[in-house]
């Protein structure tokens, strides 16, 4: 038993220092995002340190959520590709096509961040569409279809995570009048 | 017919504008390209691309954090608004009416340039007693100090006013007089942006009762705000208007003159709105490219909402430029102006529970 536990935490270890450089791209991702929204958090008068913890949760949420997103990719990629998927490969991949989120504290931009943001998110759609296709020979149609539902999800969880922050804030808002 | 003339005119500027830079970027490269190779140019030019998307974003965040800080009570002042009028000294006179000049982008300090002066003073000959004129708010700082005085910017405020007035190069001088500008231009940008601009907007809610306190307004003693905005104070104007109608208790109109204006404000409870427009006015034009929420292709914008139940009423001055010689405040349009601001300021001095609040 013990014996089984050990051996699933070292392939989990080796598993994770494989998917390291695309782990760690994840979580600048989450970061750049987290920190778009501080003044959200900035809104809700939190004190200095608790801005930089949720800073840091909102940074590894969203990471995760990136993650997830890569897993519903994958699900939907063994079922349907007739390539095999290599999860390490995969999440480094998915990884390097959601480098332009690396610069989405510029959302944080008055008045045009929110252009940049769609800019943004549209290009990281077009990236990991092309990474399907090139990668899995998949025709440009089906790749966009299967990498549809796990962009949704994300796209969704940034939005709830964000528009809960906003709406605290204008909530504190009106109860000042 | 008119509109339409106004759309052409605006494109004819803007593409003839665009030649111009066209032009001169090209005799630029030229010049680059004896001292460069085609590598060293490509470089260059991909630097400069990648320094404005970073500095454009990066100076409107900046721009943010007084706002934000001013917020989070991390800098001294900001007020409760119950207590407004029970801290200010009130210094006399009831007024029925308080006319609040919100100025345009050029403004850099709580003294107008002479010609605003010029046009304010003429307006207040012809105000009736009534009526109250507040000038000298700064309209784009929400701290109750001036630019030059900002905790977090004051050195470089301070240098580029020097440079804007004593530099012996022209054009360096236009282009310290440019970033004083677009300082203000993302105030206006904060004020529309649907994220942020309810705060800035009650920061300068605040502000704004914070001065009619101190020059006699009383909540509840039937007195009316009517916000004049020119350029981009018509934004500010909408943007404060229902904060200022819920701290003060009292109807809120908007005047605007040459207003550009997102058309994202909360406009349902304001009490009227008048536009005044130059028929030869491109900046104002512009406004109605430059925010979606004034196109007619987003019919639930509040803007769009506010035309529908019939509150925006449009006074049009033919000839009439967004500044310079026919700008509102030269010597041919400051009366008609005038003109069409007491017209929209009647029925408020007159008769203000005929509006309701």
């Amino acid at each position: 038993m013990l014996h089984t536990f050990e051996g699933l935490l070292n392939s989990l270890g080796g598993w994770l220092i494989h998917v390291d450089p695309g782990l760690g791209l994840l979580f600048v991702v989450g970061a750049s995002m987290s920190l778009s929204d501080v003044f959200a958090l900035l809104a809700n008068r939190l004190s200095a340190r608790q801005i930089l913890v949720r800073l840091l949760l909102d940074a590894l949420i969203l990471s995760v959520a990136f993650l997830l997103n890569s897993s519903i990719d994958m699900v939907l990629l063994s079922l349907y590709a007739t390539e095999p998927v290599h999860p390490i490969a995969f999440i480094n991949g998915i990884a390097a096509a959601l480098l332009p989120a690396c610069f989405y504290i510029a959302v944080a931009a008055p008045y045009i961040g929110e252009t940049i943001g769609l800019v943004i998110w549209v290009l990281m759609h077009l990236n990991v569409v092309t990474l399907l296709h090139v990668r899995f020979d998949l025709p440009w149609g089906q790749a966009l279809l299967l990498s549809s539902p796990g962009y949704l999800f994300a796209v969704l969880m940034v939005w709830l995570l964000f528009r809960q922050g906003w709406r605290r804030g204008y909530t504190m808002l009106a109860s000042e009048l | 017919m008119l509109q339409r003339f106004n759309l052409r005119l605006l494109a004819l500027v803007l593409l003839v504008g665009l030649g111009i830079n066209l032009i001169g970027f090209g005799h630029v490269l030229l010049a680059l390209r004896r001292v460069l190779s085609a590598a060293d140019l490509s470089l260059l030019l991909h630097l400069i691309g990648v320094s404005l998307l970073i500095l454009i974003p990066a100076s409107g965040i900046y721009s943010l954090i007084t706002e934000f800080a001013f917020w989070e009570g991390w800098l001294e002042g900001l007020p409760q608004p119950e207590q407004l009028f029970a801290t200010v000294e009130s210094t006399g006179a009831r007024h029925r009416c308080y006319v609040v000049y919100l100025d345009g982008i050029h403004q850099l300090e709580r003294d107008h340039p002479p010609r605003v002066s010029a046009f304010l003073e003429l307006l207040e000959q012809h105000l009736e007693n009534q009526a109250l004129l507040v000038r000298g708010l700064e309209t784009y700082t929400v701290l109750p100090v001036a630019l030059a005085e900002d905790a977090g910017s004051a050195w470089f405020w301070r240098r580029l006013f020097a440079l804007q007035e004593q530099h012996p190069n022209g054009l360096m001088r236009l282009l310290a007089a440019v970033l004083v500008q677009a300082n203000n231009v993302i105030k206006v940008g904060i004020s529309s942006d649907r994220r942020y601009g309810p705060i800035m907007n009650y920061e300068l809610a605040l502000k704004i009762t914070l001065r009619l306190a101190e020059v006699g307004f009383r909540p509840d003693a039937g007195c009316r705000v009517v916000l004049v905005g020119y350029s981009g104070g018509a934004e500010m104007a909408m943007g404060v208007a229902d904060y200022l109608r819920r701290i003060t208790r009292s109807p809120v109109s908007i005047v605007s003159f040459c207003g550009v204006f997102s058309g994202n404000q909360v406009l349902e409870q304001v009490a009227s709105i008048t536009t005044i427009v130059g028929s030869q006015d491109p900046v104002a034009a512009f406004g109605r490219i430059a925010y979606p929420g004034r196109s007619p292709l987003l019919p639930l914008s509040n803007w769009n909402q506010a035309l529908r139940k019939g509150g925006v009423q449009r006074r049009e001055i033919s000839g009439m430029n967004h500044n310079g010689a026919s700008g509102p405040f030269s010597e041919t349009f400051r009366l008609p102006v005038i003109t069409a601001i007491l017209a929209a300021l009647q029925p408020a001095v007159a008769a203000p529970e005929q509006t309701g609040y």
